[in-house]
């Protein structure tokens, strides 16, 4: 059986947009509020290698949900990589929410103790901004406390604005494999091909897990917004049944090359000396492929993910 | 398969200078990064959906807002759009200008058949009534989920709870209320050129009518047109209403009369006039003069304080029991005053249309209560003022007319200008209404404002025959206000708005027992503000 990352919170919290927005999912009016989200088999969505993204209302049913959530409980537990639970912060039942939330963590630690926990207070645009730090914190104060003896990492987050994607970014982050390996020998492969910048991608998700620069750029969103512009590319290609593998962007000035790299991983190398051949590029990119998969593979605390690769 | 894709253009443009380290950004970050996203997020979903859409709050002021254009500079949005969007005063004062029409003129007449007091206790009442249903019309498209209701009007939304039977019924209602404004139309614009023209035949024949009509004596006239309909009244006295009856009946005011009559001859003069304007394509030529109605208000309320003025006051307050000079301040015959004031009042197919322009939206509620104040305020001054100043010991309050312009005689001079006036003024609104009939008609049966030229003209020879028709048999305006407002009234104010909101507010499960009950009392409400029309 595969290993699933939970995506959790009350009915209405936002679940379906966020995995619509990070995963590039088309969402159908139909398929929304028929009640809740009963998600398991359906879930097509797999990042990380292969790890199932699943979809549950926690709270807020009506009994026969209740009933079906407590009956399949051992089942949607078992075997959890990741929990992410979300809480709307403009939810008036705080109390209720806590409660779910503890259940939920009860049986976390009943069937998956090792599961990372993360909690996402979301739609914090909905909050005036200079109040925003503060209501976070007293959320976060109160998770940490009661996820005890589980560690809950929090995040404020809104689709409005960077922090759903940073988020997000830092959460892929810690599940990928040897991924502080991996930044050291990205920083060395960019020096050695004389690129300005490199990106590492989440291959599903297009979030920057880690990256290289040579020197201070611009744009501080710059990382989201080619998340946003290759996620809407894969959209096309998905409906001409077509995948996407790679992309070169050249002009007078730079040339970028997209493609894909480990496994898990897509790579983003920006030159801005056009004089070197993308030919050159590129076989560039080639062997360092072979020398990162190496390293992916190397015995890591978090191999659980290996086992399933081969 | 795999693509390996070679892209020349880039299809994501910022216009800036990535060699030079230029300073200057033509674009903020934050406005950038929303476009990035907006771009993003609207391939996730349907057009129509709002799910993902950017709620007001994120999205920046107008001052960030930048056009691209394809050379790759942006400009900036200056100002006004479009659609730009009015202060609340100018919302409040278009609002009063819609609602203003014609029924100023029969709200005196409306209060005689209510009796003094009762119609001003009507009036204030139906006036609040109307008011409720109007916020319940102007809500009724946001409580509408995942679904762009930005350009919808109420007959939309109808078409959402009710179907296909609800968008045919509130357009069939919306019609009544449209065509019955164009035979009252047609009815007082016979009046007014009669009037006119009399006035003006007079003048220039220097005749003098003072004998001919029963009414006061004195520089400021009133008449009563028909004296003996007057069932208090005492039926010996008072010539029946003529026209010369002095001595010099010159064969010519005899053949002028049989020429310019105002049943038989004036509303076929008008067809020449009307149907032409009415084939025209676009009525954008006539919406420049609207201004010419709020004149027209305007100077009916100062000619009415002017009347007011000379006349003084004649009240007597009678409560229950009839006089022969007088009417009892509360009468069986309100239900007509209703009928009247659900038309007078009547904005409801195009309120939230109206309301869209408002510059700050949270306003709407007030803005809406402000004008119905407005609106409520002018008719009960004007329809006072008529009531009070009515000479009652010569006259009878009886007399008052559905048209209270009737109850004076051609030849007053400030009256004159007054129909002349509304004359012009409804010549050039008449083409407006010919115009939305035709669009929604054409549009829902055809699907085309213009199918043909042979299809309009078929549809205008309908509408100008009914007003003829009516202004030749049966001018009475009065009745036919309240006729085809408490129809109208009946599904757009009364039922269609009730059921909407009962029935939204069951699916969002907040539907209380005190609110069905209030609801279902307001369609009765409406039921019998119809049927009294007819039993009354």
């Amino acid at each position: 059986s595969l290993s699933s990352v939970l995506l959790m919170g009350k009915s209405g919290s936002g679940k379906t947009s966020m995995r619509s927005i990070i995963f590039a999912n088309y969402i159908a009016r139909d398929t929304r509020r028929l009640g809740a989200t009963i998600d398991v088999e359906h879930s097509h969505v797999r990042f990380l290698g292969n790890l199932v993204l699943n979809l549950w209302d926690c709270g807020g049913q009506d009994t026969f949900m209740e009933n079906y959530f407590t009956s399949q409980r051992d089942n949607i537990f078992r075997n959890v990589e990741v929990l992410i639970y979300i809480f709307d912060v403009e939810s008036r039942e705080l109390e209720k929410d806590m409660h779910y939330y503890q259940s939920c963590l009860e049986a976390i630690l009943q069937n998956s103790p090792d599961a990372k926990v993360f909690c996402l207070v979301h739609k914090m645009d909905l909050v005036q901004e200079d109040q925003r730090d503060l209501i976070f914190k007293e959320r976060e104060e109160d998770l940490k406390r009661l996820s005890r003896p589980l560690a809950c990492t929090c995040f404020r987050t809104s689709i409005w604005d960077e922090t759903l994607y940073k988020a997000w970014s830092s959460i892929v982050y810690q599940l990928i494999p040897n991924v502080q390996q991996l930044e050291t020998n990205l920083r060395n492969f960019a020096q050695i091909i004389e690129a300005d910048e490199v990106l590492l991608f989440e291959r599903a998700t297009f979030l920057v897990i880690s990256h290289y620069q040579c020197k201070e750029q611009r744009d501080a969103h710059r990382f989201e917004k080619i998340s946003n512009i290759i996620k809407q590319f894969k959209l096309s290609c998905s409906k001409l049944a077509a995948s996407f593998q790679s992309m070169e962007v050249r002009n007078s000035n730079f040339a970028a090359f997209i493609d894909v790299f480990t496994s898990n991983t897509y790579v983003m190398v920006i030159m801005s000396d056009p004089s070197i051949p993308s030919a050159a590029t590129l076989i560039n990119i080639r062997n360092a492929r072979k020398h990162f998969e190496k390293l992916e593979r190397v015995d890591g605390p978090k191999h659980s993910l290996h086992m399933r690769m081969r | 398969m795999n693509i390996h894709t070679f892209l020349n253009v880039p299809f994501h443009v910022e216009p800036r200078n990535i060699v030079d380290n230029d300073p200057q950004e033509r674009v903020s970050a934050e406005a950038a990064i929303l476009n990035s996203r907006v771009h993003y997020y609207s391939r996730l979903t349907a057009s129509s959906d709002r799910l993902l859409s950017p709620p007001n709050h994120v999205i920046p002021g107008p001052e960030e807002l930048y056009i691209y254009s394809p050379l790759g500079t942006a400009f900036k949005v200056t100002g006004s759009d479009p659609s730009s969007k009015n202060p609340s005063i100018i919302t409040i004062f278009a609002i009063w200008n819609t609602m203003m029409g014609t029924s100023i003129l029969s709200i005196p007449w409306g209060m005689k058949q209510a009796g003094f007091t009762l119609g001003i206790l009507i009036l204030i009442f139906t006036g609040l009534l109307m008011l409720y249903c109007c916020f319940v019309v102007l809500k009724s498209p946001k409580a509408i989920p995942y679904v762009d209701t930005s350009d919808w009007e109420f007959p939309d939304v109808c078409r959402y709870y009710f179907g296909k039977f609800g968008q045919w019924s509130s357009l069939i209602f919306s019609m009544v209320s449209l065509i019955g404004a164009m035979v009252v139309y047609w009815v007082l614009m016979s009046n007014f050129l009669y009037n006119s023209g009399q006035f003006i035949y007079n003048y220039a024949h220097d005749v003098k009518m003072s004998d001919s009509e029963f009414g006061t004596n004195g520089s400021d006239k009133v008449i009563c047109p028909f004296p003996n309909t007057n069932p208090r009244g005492n039926h010996s006295m008072g010539t029946l209403y003529l026209g010369n009856s002095g001595n010099e009946t010159s064969s010519s005011d005899v053949s002028f009369e049989h020429w310019w009559s105002k049943t038989k001859t004036i509303p076929l003069y008008l067809i020449p006039l009307l149907l032409p304007l009415l084939c025209f394509r676009s009525a954008s030529f006539f919406a420049r003069f609207t201004f010419l109605g709020t004149i027209s208000v305007v100077y009916l309320i100062a000619l009415v304080t002017l009347k007011a003025v000379h006349l003084g006051f004649h009240l007597e307050f009678h409560w229950f029991d009839t006089t022969q000079f007088y009417v009892p301040e509360f009468r069986l015959l309100f239900p007509q005053f209703t009928g009247v004031l659900t038309l007078a009042f009547f904005i409801h197919n195009c309120i939230i249309t109206l309301m869209k322009s408002n510059r700050n939206q949270e306003n709407n509620v007030r803005d809406l209560s402000v004008a119905y104040l407005l609106v409520g305020l002018t008719y009960l001054y004007v329809g006072v003022l008529i009531f009070a100043a009515f000479p009652s010991p010569p006259l009878f309050k009886d007399c008052i007319e559905p048209n209270f312009l009737d109850n004076f005689p051609s030849s007053d001079v400030t009256v004159f200008v007054a129909r002349t006036f509304l004359l012009f003024q409804m010549v050039t609104v008449y083409p407006l209404l010919g115009y939305l009939v035709r669009v929604q008609v054409m549009g829902q049966i055809f699907g085309n404002h213009y199918p043909s030229f042979f299809h309009i003209l078929a549809l205008n020879i309908i509408i100008v025959g009914a007003g003829v028709l009516m202004a030749r048999f049966y001018p009475n305006i009065g009745s036919i206000i309240r006729f085809s407002g408490a129809t109208c009234g009946l599904a757009l104010v009364f039922i269609f708005p009730a059921l909407v909101h009962m029935i939204s507010r069951s699916r969002q499960g907040l539907l209380r027992w005190p609110s069905v009950l209030f609801h279902s009392f307001l369609i009765v409400l409406g039921i019998a503000n119809l049927l009294a029309q007819f039993f009354i």
